[in-house]
């Protein structure tokens, strides 16, 4: 079965790049553009992964992070921040908070697909066969 | 704060940020060119982010032809430019710019100038200059990527 993975980026570029990434994959992808749609997705979906960004309207990554983790349904899943910040005290707090790991924009597909390898199985998509 | 934050490092760190930058993302080699503007005829797609904190403050504006801007979200997205509407276009220069301006926050942050940054605008059009405001330092950064031109204006003033 497909593994879940939600990208939650206000950017629709990154989150795009995210899906085009895993497009060898079995891989559903979910999005969501802030962390409060993130949450709602997370609690309806359970994805087995969540590509989180920093910086971002409504609810920001780190603000989302800290709910998740609040959250005994949710506070498993693994969470990979993606930032375009990559300075000492941003690492550090972002670390703090509890994240998998992170990636720093600029970043290549070839990162993002083996980041989240270390955190879920990732099987190729099945190819279709003539009926 | 540290002596590091100066326009000509700022501008130092900017030239080596885009290239990384361009190389990473798109896969597009950028090659620092002589200053030559943007001809303020030509159709552009230009992407600014704002960035602000107690020591310094400014903004990086990324100028990009329309057809180069239609080619690099193309090759960001995996897509071909035929394909791609306004808004996707808009949505990567916005993101490109979003990146290199989060660089440089980073670098100025570890530099002991602390900044927060703005979410990215884009502007279109053909006949328009953004004029610093009094006491703003501009500089141009022009690369040359193929056989397209890439502009980065910085506007910034240390307090």
């Amino acid at each position: 079965m497909a593994i879940k993975i939600l990208s939650v980026d206000d950017s629709r570029t990154i989150r795009l790049i995210v899906g085009k990434a895993f497009r060898p994959y079995d891989v559903t992808l979910l999005e969501a553009a802030n962390g409060e749609e993130g949450l709602a997705v997370a609690a309806r979906e359970k994805p087995e992964l969540i590509f989180l960004d920093v910086t971002m309207p409504v609810m920001d990554g780190v603000t989302m992070l800290t709910k998740l983790k609040e959250d005994p349904a949710l506070k498993a899943i693994p969470v990979i921040m993606l930032t375009a910040e990559s300075g000492r005290e941003n690492v550090l707090q972002i670390a703090r908070l509890g994240v998998r790991d992170y990636l720093v924009k600029p970043f290549k597909e070839e990162q993002i697909v083996e980041k989240a390898g270390r955190c879920v199985t990732l099987e190729k998509r099945p190819v279709a066969t003539p009926a | 704060m540290s002596q590091i934050i100066q326009v000509p490092n700022i501008c130092e760190f900017m030239n080596r940020h885009l290239m990384d930058v361009f190389e990473t993302m798109l896969s597009m080699k950028a090659v620092p060119a002589a200053y030559a503007a943007m001809p303020h005829t030509e159709e552009r797609v230009t992407g600014s982010v704002a960035f602000a904190g107690d020591h310094i403050n400014g903004a990086v504006y990324l100028h990009l032809t329309t057809p180069f801007a239609n080619q690099v979200a193309a090759a960001m997205l995996g897509l071909s430019p035929e394909d791609l509407g306004e808004a996707e276009v808009n949505d990567v220069v916005g993101e490109v710019t979003n990146m290199l301006t989060g660089g440089l926050k980073s670098w100025l942050c570890d530099s002991g100038a602390e900044c927060a940054v703005s979410t990215p605008a884009i502007i279109r059009g053909s006949a328009f200059v953004i004029e610093p405001t009094p006491g703003v330092e501009r500089e141009w950064l022009v690369f040359n990527c193929d056989r397209n031109r890439i502009a980065v204006e910085i506007h910034v003033k240390v307090c």
